[in-house]
């Protein structure tokens, strides 16, 4: 990178494409709309759509990468092609028995499925909190919503992760 | 204290609150068992999310999309090339000058049967080639 100036496509693949993926995979909870969103991304780093701050070269790809999934949510919500549900609490299953569940062991591939049916402004707001590892301040910024939103956005994620994995630990 | 902590137990454990804020709430948890079990269940669920292991692009993701990209430049080049020459050839087209052509048909014949008798070419011998064929002017 040269000085403070913009990273260009390449080294942003070359530096970051690991990164970068992982927090597609995440926001979209699938390959296809994963590389999807990556492309998208490159796309928006070339044509310079976002300003560079100079510091966190992760905070700045997740932020544009957070922008293009929501934007392609919105963009799916109007075309109704894939609806989303209303009622954020009624998108996930009743609580299993908790019997049932005390024992079993919490797998990734549980975690990412739960993660998968969050619906995606929480979904948004735990990734760059717990994925990227954004402050609060940064995460408002990136959704543009305030710091109280952005606390209850995670939280109430947090509860519906729980509430899908039951009680297990 | 008397409301529960509800969002703020997420702030706590994210070290987003204030350190007198953070005192408070330990207080009020002390004496709250509802938020000290919705403590430990957010608290799950965020090792849980924190524990996701990094995802590897698949083989080559990179790489195909630079030289798609360089494919789109390349594109565009012959398309700005294909259009011009579509241009010039509009051009060329719609010009008025027509000028009369006139083929040698006569030399065309003599040359074409002599070749043919030479050759052997069994097709041109089927049709004589000298057939008089009347080629209007």
């Amino acid at each position: 990178m040269a000085g403070e100036g913009v990273p260009s496509w390449e080294e942003v693949a070359r530096d970051y494409g690991r990164f970068l993926y992982t927090v597609a995979y995440r926001l979209t909870g699938n390959r296809d709309d994963a590389e999807d969103l990556v492309q998208e991304v490159l796309l928006r780093v070339r044509r310079g759509l976002h300003t560079y701050r100079p510091g966190s070269m992760e905070g700045w790809l997740s932020r544009i990468a957070t922008n293009a999934f929501l934007d392609e949510m919105r963009r799916r919500r109007r075309r109704a092609v894939e609806p989303l549900p209303a009622q954020p609490d009624r998108v996930l299953p009743p609580e299993e028995a908790a019997d049932e569940a005390l024992a079993a062991e919490v797998l990734p591939a549980d975690v990412e499925e739960a993660l998968r049916r969050l619906p995606p402004d929480y979904r948004a707001a735990v990734v760059l909190c717990d994925v990227v590892g954004l402050p609060y301040h940064e995460i408002g910024e990136t959704l543009g919503v305030p710091l109280g939103t952005v606390r209850s956005r995670i939280h109430r994620g947090r509860a519906l992760l729980r509430a899908a994995l039951g009680a297990r630990r | 204290m008397t409301d529960h902590l509800g969002d703020l137990l997420s702030a706590l454990l994210d070290g987003e609150m204030a350190p007198w804020q953070a005192d408070a709430a330990r207080v009020h948890m002390a004496s709250c068992p509802a938020c000290a079990t919705e403590l430990d269940a957010v608290g799950g669920a965020r090792s849980w999310v924190r524990g996701l292991p990094p995802v590897d692009p698949p083989f080559g993701l990179y790489e195909r999309m630079l030289r798609s990209r360089h494919r789109w430049a390349r594109a565009g080049v012959a398309a700005l090339t294909a259009g011009a020459a579509v241009s010039i050839g509009m051009v060329a087209f719609s010009s008025p000058r027509e000028a009369p052509v006139s083929p040698p048909v006569a030399r065309l014949v003599d040359a074409h049967t002599a070749t043919a008798s030479v050759a052997g070419d069994p097709l041109s011998q089927l049709v004589p080639a000298a057939t008089p064929v009347s080629f209007p002017r």
